[in-house]
């Protein structure tokens, strides 16, 4: 058997660092993002595909989350790993997701953020710091989650 | 279809039997070991705009003891279609072209072939074909989706430590390969895909398709040819096991890529670790455990054989597409489509629209 195969459940780890690389993509509209441009909010990076099952299992507590938080103070940008925009089209007229889809064709940010593992997610405080990274699928409605989230939020 | 359309395709074909019954292979092969299929693939591109184009793998281009092809006929309403050779892999490609005017393009593909089951003697050496060594170096080498480096070799020489030929050595990789899918109910979340990442994370859990390239990687890295082949499931397994057949005529999601690795004089030996793993987790009832019979049964088989209600379409990695404007394909076992708006999704047998379909036949 493989050694070092995680033995807990899918937690928020918390870390203090610098994201891994700049974050420039674009959503489906054809529209750029930059992280940069989200400085002042928390921005939760999560990097997803649809053929990845905890991934869709996890979205819809992504868009609760979402709506929960609002958008004034916080963003989810969902990262899709390297797949056509009909395929993620397809899924998105299923399920609308209230935050933006960014396409990262040729897994170049999914390689600079080392992510080997889907869903990843990484929780960026407003002043641009990695405050919390997560490997698989968590339920980011529930109550510790948002509670932990929330304490990042400006004015908090 | 008559006979004289159907032999179309630039394949070398064997001889056929003027009469009913299973054609005369020149091999010395006993005809009834041969089945006859026929896989009709049919493209009607929903939304076309601008021009469109589409692309269909055939089945392989040279004939192997395992399978040979009887010919591939086409017909496209409204466009041209060219047939050429993928220059180092020499995969048939099937390529029509629709001018913009053509409002609904379809494509309709006839391949019949004839395939025999697989199986090594793995205790007799010296029996094995010998192989172009300019084939072999192709095998040997490192491709954008199967690395050779890094982790991957080191892996492979930690797996290979103490064994002291090249069947060993694959052989340890392709248990080390099957011990590793048994996903760990607590590990979250998908492997990423390539094979690096898979190492890196311990996770082997991705796709499915993944675990062949993962072998296939892990035999490169130390010196070992190995090779991809992409093809689709045609027919039911004699064996047994839903999980590893098309079980009803319609094979548009049955595709399904296996492995080989070459050893001297052993030749090519099939195998087929991705496999194991369908039988662990969806060989009714459904998540089975290592030690399950019908898994140790598979286990063993598939080192060294394949059952062959399996089409093999081609070994080819990094596909040019003809007359392309979207990128290469790393590999071509699916119907492959574009329009003015872009790449169509082969995964998306519907929105594309594509089926495929197989049937046995007792007579050519």
């Amino acid at each position: 058997m493989l050694a070092g195969a995680t033995a807990h459940a899918a937690e928020l780890k918390a870390v203090d660092a610098p994201p891994p690389s700049a974050l420039e993509l674009s959503d489906i509209s054809g529209r750029v993002h930059r992280l940069s441009d989200y400085r002042g909010r928390v921005v939760l990076v999560n990097f997803w595909a649809t053929w990845c099952e905890p991934c869709r299992e996890e979205m819809p507590s992504l868009d609760r989350l979402q709506k929960q938080l609002g958008t004034r103070s916080f963003v989810v940008l969902a990262v899709n790993v390297d797949e056509p925009e009909a395929r993620i089209a397809k899924f998105l007229s299923a399920m609308p997701l209230d935050f933006p889809v960014l396409l990262d064709a040729g897994s170049k940010l999914t390689r600079a953020w080392k992510v080997r593992v889907l869903p990843a997610s990484f929780v960026i405080s407003p002043d641009g710091r990695a405050r919390y990274t997560v490997t698989g699928e968590l339920d980011w409605s529930a109550p510790a989650v948002v509670e932990r989230i929330a304490k990042l939020l400006p004015g908090q | 279809m008559d006979r004289r359309t159907f032999l179309k395709s630039g394949a070398a074909l064997p001889a056929v039997a003027a009469t009913t019954g299973l054609p005369g292979f020149a091999f010395g092969t006993t005809a009834e070991t041969w089945r006859i299929f026929e896989v009709t693939t049919s493209v009607e591109v929903l939304k076309p705009a601008g021009g469109t184009h589409v692309w269909l793998p055939v089945p392989l281009t040279s004939d192997t003891d395992y399978q040979k092809s009887l010919g591939n006929a086409w017909t496209a309403e409204g466009g041209t279609v060219r047939y050429t050779q993928n220059p180092k892999y020499r995969a048939g490609i099937v390529a029509a072209e629709f001018p913009q005017s053509v409002q609904k393009p379809t494509l309709r593909l006839v391949s019949r072939f004839a395939t025999r089951d697989r199986a090594v003697d793995l205790s007799v050496k010296g029996t094995g074909a010998k192989e172009d060594p300019a084939v072999l170096r192709l095998n040997l080498a490192a491709t954008d989706l199967l690395p050779t480096d890094g982790v991957v070799r080191r892996t492979a020489q930690e797996i290979t430590k103490g064994k002291k030929n090249d069947l060993d050595k694959a052989r340890a990789i392709y248990e080390w390969v099957v011990d590793n899918t048994f996903r760990d109910p607590q590990t979250r979340g998908c492997g990423v895909g390539d094979i690096k990442s898979m190492l890196e994370a311990k996770n082997l859990g991705g796709k499915c398709a993944d675990l062949n390239a993962l072998f296939v990687g892990l035999a490169r890295s130390i010196g070992i040819p190995a090779r991809d082949v992409y093809g689709v499931r045609v027919a039911a397994s004699k064996h047994g096991y839903k999980s590893l057949g098309a079980n009803s005529e319609n094979i548009t999601k049955a595709q399904h890529c296996r492995a080989e690795f070459y050893a001297q004089g052993y030749g090519w030996i099939p195998v087929d670790p991705a496999d194991v793993r369908k039988v662990v987790l969806e060989e009714p009832p459904g998540n089975l455990a290592v030690t399950d019979d019908k898994v140790q049964r598979m286990r063993r088989m598939l080192f060294g054989a394949w059952e062959m209600n399996w089409l093999a379409y081609n070994y080819a990695h990094d596909v040019e597409l003809p007359g392309a404007r979207g990128p290469k394909v790393g590999f071509f076992m699916y119907p492959n489509g574009e329009t003015g708006a872009g790449r169509l999704d082969s995964l998306d047998p519907d929105g594309f629209k594509y089926t495929i379909t197989s049937r046995e036949l007792k007579s050519v």
